[in-house]
């Protein structure tokens, strides 16, 4: 199996694993219990936020631990469209994961930001739209594409009209160093599973002094932020995870060869890179084929033993159109069900790069 | 792969003859409101096959064919309600959308074949395929898949076709599939309740009401759409009492928007006419010839002469049947073979039209 989906999940890291097998005898118990055992659960509970916070760049108990970057992202927008002081508006893009662009339109008055390729928003534009107490929700890295937001020279000005401002880090972490402490943001949400941590553990750094209006409500865990048990067992995971993803975040750039290769044998086939010319991650190309149907050239490399992806997959099994492509190119909507999204990791090796770049050709081929 | 035990088996059967299968389930349509009773596409069903897949170690796929679904089997389904027919979109489907469009599919897979849990069976004899009845006459899907192509037919593979339901059954408990005693589905897919008036109404925007009238143009009452009756219905029509004897639906006039009603003895007819037939050697029957007749699926077939018309066929029954529709197939068998099928128009209805003025 040839995998080249890491933009959806990574392979657990080992040292990852090795640090959840070390805490299997005390992670089960309730890190809330004032016991013996509950003391355990909470000190690896309390050692991996402080790993979290590490890789973010902030202080660990302005971490709320999650069970993923969708319950992050909720906490985001949720919580600061539901603080006291805020306006309700949100400005926003189709650019953005569903775990953003919808809950923005379930909980806030949105404002769509046009984000086309070729007609890119210059920050005054963007400043432009916002007013105090209104949100600016944005995605650091497109989760399809790569392409990387200016979210830092957005927030600023942002800021400067009394916005708040939410970034979904999902896709930049592990990729530079966050540091959210110095940033511009007021909250910024993260997943273990996209840096070699397991699936349901994420974080929502907020930033101290910023009131976040109640999600769920339960118990007090996470500062009265988060209600319910944590994940520990999982967290221990993510923290370890993020402890090594940092260090290994220069060995992505290491990814860009071998997507350079795949990238340039999509295209001799007849595939057009999305999200072009905006600047991208180094480590994913998403490539539209077209007349092709994404799902079924997904499922056809699959068959030949490459791992990508069409899309946001949801539990059905179906493939929507991606919103964001219809967004970033607008009057090339073909695009938005015939791209295959290929994400590398540091260990994707040339030899996997020209077995997959081979599949493609012979899926391609077929038609 | 539907979720239902007849194409899990027919995979297991296949996996365990060593075969290198690709699991498929096709989503044709979203079922919507609360008053669904078998659903359509359920996330159960999908369910239901992915895990006969991972029982068998196989690769599963959802494909999405709403589009394609919607445009060749739903939108002519509801255009013949409108034309006062009833329409039988599974042989729409089959040769469009499911089985075709899937050997399609199949070929980007680099399969060379295509399997599904029909009754059915496909024998090559003289250089081509030759669709052949289920052995289990009760179950027989043939009737839905005359209109597959050669090229189709040629990669078709139909394990249940030398079994009957109690052994599909049987089989899939040997097997260990997990769905083997799941029940049969009965109605379309896409009108799980069976009410093709309440479909009818909520895709084309509510249903023109229209009158009861009797053989002899009296109106006999009122209705609320001419897509809620077919020939030869009896039960539901809203009409009630002033008749001593049981009166059932001849004939349907979508312009006028009425329903002709009359005794049974006026549903018996000993022809019909086929428009834009299908004929499984790919080419049509150069003469007349003698066969047997199905009219609708759950009809035996009956024996008749079949006239090769320039357009289709004509057919003329040894004995008259009762309740021939148009909108649904006829299918012409000579013994278990399909010989090939079409559409039943209207001309019958006319004849006795002018027969009975």
């Amino acid at each position: 199996m040839i995998y080249l989906d890491h933009h959806a999940a990574t392979p657990l890291r080992a040292v990852a694993e090795e640090a959840m097998h070390a805490a299997r005898d005390r992670a089960w118990a309730n890190p809330s219990s004032v016991h013996a055992a509950g003391r355990a659960a909470r000190a690896l509970l309390e050692t991996a936020r402080a790993q979290v916070a590490e890789a973010l760049g902030s202080r660990a108990a302005d971490v709320v631990l999650t069970s993923g970057g969708t319950e992050a992202c909720n906490l985001g927008v949720r919580g600061l469209v539901g603080s006291s002081g805020a306006s309700g508006a949100v400005l926003t893009s189709m650019l953005e994961h569903p775990a953003v662009r919808v809950t923005a339109e379930a909980v806030g008055r949105v404002t769509w930001l046009p984000c086309a390729a070729d007609a890119w928003p210059n920050p005054e534009e963007v400043a432009s739209r916002l007013g105090p107490g209104d949100l600016l929700a944005v995605q650091w890295v497109n989760h399809e594409t790569g392409v990387i937001l200016p979210v830092r020279e957005w927030a600023e000005l942002a800021r400067a009209r009394g916005a708040r401002v939410f970034v979904d880090a999902t896709q930049a972490l592990g990729k530079w160093p966050l540091n959210v402490a110095e940033s511009p943001f007021d909250a910024v949400a993260v997943a273990g599973q996209k840096i070699g941590g397991p699936t349901g553990t994420g974080a929502l750094w907020v930033r101290r002094g910023v009131e976040l209006g109640s999600v769920a409500t339960g118990g007090g865990q996470e500062r009265g932020r988060r209600a319910g048990t944590q994940n520990v067992l999982g967290h221990v995971g993510f923290g370890a995870a993020c402890a090594e993803a940092l260090a290994s975040a220069a060995q992505l750039e290491r990814a860009a060869g071998l997507r350079d290769q795949l990238e340039e044998h999509a295209c001799s086939l007849g595939g057009v890179v999305n999200g072009l010319p905006l600047p991208r991650v180094s480590n994913v190309t998403q490539v539209a084929f077209p007349g092709q149907r994404a799902d079924v050239l997904v499922a056809a490399l699959d068959v030949e033993g490459v791992c990508a992806s069409a899309g946001a997959a949801c539990s059905s099994g179906l493939t929507e159109p991606v919103a964001a492509l219809l967004a970033l190119h607008p009057g090339e909507p073909w695009r938005a069900t015939s791209s295959v999204r290929f994400s590398l990791a540091p260990s994707t090796t040339q030899e996997e790069i020209s077995l997959a770049c081979a599949a493609l050709g012979r899926v391609l081929s077929r038609s | 792969m539907s979720g239902g035990v007849d194409s899990s088996v027919a995979a297991a059967l296949l996996h365990e003859q060593g075969h290198d299968l690709v699991g498929v389930t096709l989503h044709l349509w979203d079922a919507s409101g609360t008053e669904q009773v078998g659903r359509c596409c359920a996330p159960e069903d999908r369910d239901d096959a992915r895990r006969t897949c991972e029982a068998l170690g196989i690769p599963h796929y959802v494909l999405d064919e709403r589009e394609a679904f919607r445009r060749h089997v739903v939108e002519p389904f509801l255009d013949e309600y409108a034309r006062g027919r009833t329409p039988i979109p599974c042989v729409q489907c089959n040769r469009t959308v499911k089985l075709v469009h899937l050997a399609e599919l199949a070929a980007r897979f680099g399969a060379t074949h295509v399997a599904t849990g029909h009754y059915a069976r496909v024998i090559q004899q003289d250089g081509r395929a030759r669709l052949l009845r289920g052995v289990d006459h009760g179950k027989d899907q043939s009737y839905f898949l005359y209109g597959l192509p050669q090229d189709t037919l040629a990669r078709m593979v139909f394990p249940l076709g030398h079994l009957v339901k109690d052994q599909t059954r049987a089989e899939g408990r040997r097997l260990g599939v997990p769905n083997a005693d799941k029940p049969d589905s009965q109605e379309l897919c896409f009108v799980p309740d069976g009410d093709i008036l309440g479909f009818v109404g909520r895709q084309r925007g509510g249903t023109a009401p229209g009158t009861f009238v009797d053989e002899a143009g009296r109106t006999l009452g009122s209705h609320g759409g001419i897509e809620g009756f077919t020939v030869g219905q009896r039960k539901g029509l809203g009409i009630g009492g002033g008749s001593e004897k049981p009166r059932y639906v001849l004939r349907i006039l979508p312009a006028q928007r009425e329903v002709v009603l009359g005794g049974e003895e006026a549903l018996a007819s000993s022809s019909l006419h086929v428009g834009g037939a299908a004929w499984v050697a790919g080419q049509p029957p150069l003469e007349p010839f003698v066969g047997a007749v199905r009219v609708r699926y759950r009809h035996e077939p009956a024996s008749a002469r079949v006239f090769p018309t320039e357009e289709g066929f004509r057919v003329e029954f040894d004995a008259p049947q009762r309740a021939i529709t148009p909108g649904q197939a006829a299918v012409v068998y000579v013994g278990d073979e399909v010989i090939g099928g079409g559409f039943i128009t209207e001309e019958r209805a006319i004849e006795v039209q002018h027969a009975s003025a």
